[in-house]
């Protein structure tokens, strides 16, 4: 199966996020997904990173959604696209 | 002759040559395009840019074309009025409203940054154009995009009102109406830009796009008399015209075409969607997403693309970040049409109502000039204030029901004598 590449913002919106292992337990769970993080921004209350994720489509896709089941944010490298 | 020399990355420095990109490929910063501003100095100068044509190309210079500008040749040179009125009210000493809302072909400020997007898309030699917007966005692209020629694509959620569809369908583009909330269309529109080899004007083409923003402060100086005011309340919601106005102020300074006056900018969003304005009043520059719930839609955008940047102007400039319920930026839209002449749609409300919040908070000193940012026009957005006003009663066609109405309202009528 073809692989693809997927560009996005992940925000952990609080300190309780930013304090869980949540991108190990994404990798334990989907060991074909790769992630590579290319720019991030951590504090004690909030942390941002641009991520570069690899995988099978379908398996991509799950792993994005179990990152949003965990509560985290995932946003295109554009976030809102949508303007007025 | 340009004075554009490339693409750099806002985070790593990486340089790129001009081209339909918007991020940098190692870090994912955004991009920035970058000038020889050695170059322009005593070439750029206030003679060049008044001998200059009356829109905002006067500005080319400072802008990221190599050629001549295929659209926007009615775009911009908007007015910058004196608001003595409100001036009046707000018990301040010098106030001025720039208005873009007067600005040509669809009303807002727009114009500026699809204008210099799609001049662009030209040079680098696209025939398609396309946007994700609910409005202003997708009216101007719509727009220039029929007048250069060229094919556009602008897409929309399929739930959108018949009124905002309306403004971009009359201008024949191709109109694409997806089915799901905003998350989905807006993936969407982000798996698109990424397959269609289109100049999507707030995506690929964003360096270029943003940089037609900065024709916003550099006609505010021009028109306050080669100088600057001292505070500037802006609207946010990408985080496009911010940063840029107080960019273009910067290169004016730094070319010596206006003196450094130390300009402060302040950013104004709705109580119902302000992360960038949250992030300031908690000393943050890391913006948390919000789900928007205004009236003000059309800065309702919940994690702005831009907002960091928003942020550091903000801070560098020494300037506030204040917010705006509903029901004060539709008192603020009804104060500056009643004082003003001038109907703004909710964005423009919204920072007329942070600008006066901030005055009454003391942010913002009486006795200095404070230009308030007006982007959009009250036309598209009557729904907001159709329940506000209240519809008079009609009279029968006679003087006397006319002269009973003016006494039952205590109207004083002076009898006119026919002379």
């Amino acid at each position: 199966m073809a692989k693809v590449q997927k560009r996005v913002w992940l925000t952990f919106g609080n300190r309780n996020l930013v304090e869980k292992p949540i991108l190990w337990r994404m990798a334990r769970e989907y060991p074909n997904v790769s992630f590579d993080i290319r720019q991030a921004s951590v504090t004690a209350e909030i942390g941002i990173m641009a991520v570069l994720f690899e995988g099978e489509s379908g398996e991509l896709a799950t792993a994005l959604e179990f990152l949003k089941a965990q509560g985290l944010t995932v946003e295109p490298i554009e976030k809102n696209m949508i303007e007025s | 002759m340009s004075y554009v020399r490339g693409l750099k990355c806002r985070e790593c420095g990486q340089a790129y040559p001009e081209k339909g990109v918007h991020v940098c490929e190692t870090c994912f910063g955004p991009l920035e395009v970058q000038y020889d501003y050695a170059a322009m100095r005593g070439k750029v100068t206030r003679e060049s840019i008044a001998g200059g044509p009356r829109n905002l190309w006067r500005y080319r210079d400072l802008l990221p074309i190599h050629g001549e500008p295929k659209v926007g040749l009615h775009s911009g040179m908007t007015p910058l009025k004196r608001a003595r009125n409100l001036e009046r009210v707000l018990g301040v000493r010098e106030l001025y409203i720039k208005d873009d809302s007067a600005n040509y072909p669809t009303w807002s400020y727009k114009e500026r940054v699809v204008s210099v997007a799609i001049t662009k898309a030209i040079e680098l030699g696209y025939d398609t154009v396309g946007c994700a917007s609910t409005g202003n966005l997708a009216n101007s692209v719509a727009a220039h995009a029929a007048e250069a020629g060229l094919r556009a694509f602008v897409m929309i959620p399929h739930d959108l009102e018949q009124g905002k569809v309306l403004g971009s369908l009359i201008f024949n583009p191709t109109m694409v109406r997806i089915k799901g909330n905003y998350d989905d269309v807006n993936r969407l529109c982000s798996e698109i830009a990424d397959k269609y080899r289109w100049a999507i004007v707030n995506v690929n083409l964003r360096p270029f796009y943003t940089e037609g923003a900065k024709t916003f402060g550099f006609e505010i100086a021009e028109q306050m008399g080669w100088k600057l005011p001292k505070h500037t309340v802006c609207p946010t919601a990408g985080g496009t015209i911010l940063p840029k106005i107080y960019k273009g102020y910067r290169e004016f300074i730094n070319l010596g075409l206006v003196e450094d006056n130390q300009p402060r900018i302040y950013s104004a969003q709705a109580a119902g969607c302000n992360p960038v304005v949250e992030a300031i009043r908690a000393g943050r520059d890391l913006i948390k997403p919000q789900k928007p719930k205004t009236i003000a839609k059309s800065i309702a955008i919940g994690n702005p693309a831009d907002g960091f940047y928003v942020v550091q102007a903000v801070k560098e400039s020494g300037g506030w970040g204040e917010d705006a319920t509903d029901s004060e930026i539709v008192e603020a839209i009804k104060l500056l049409a009643r004082t003003e002449g001038t109907w703004t749609e909710p964005a423009g409300g919204t920072t007329l109502a942070a600008t006066i919040k901030l005055i009454e908070s003391g942010r913002i000193p009486r006795d200095e000039s404070i230009c308030v940012c007006i982007t959009g026009n009250g036309l598209k957005t009557v729904e907001v204030v159709v329940d506000q006003l209240a519809l008079p009663e009609s009279i029968a066609p006679s003087l006397d029901a006319f002269d009973a109405l003016m006494a039952d309202r205590g109207t004083a009528v002076a009898a006119v004598s026919a002379v």
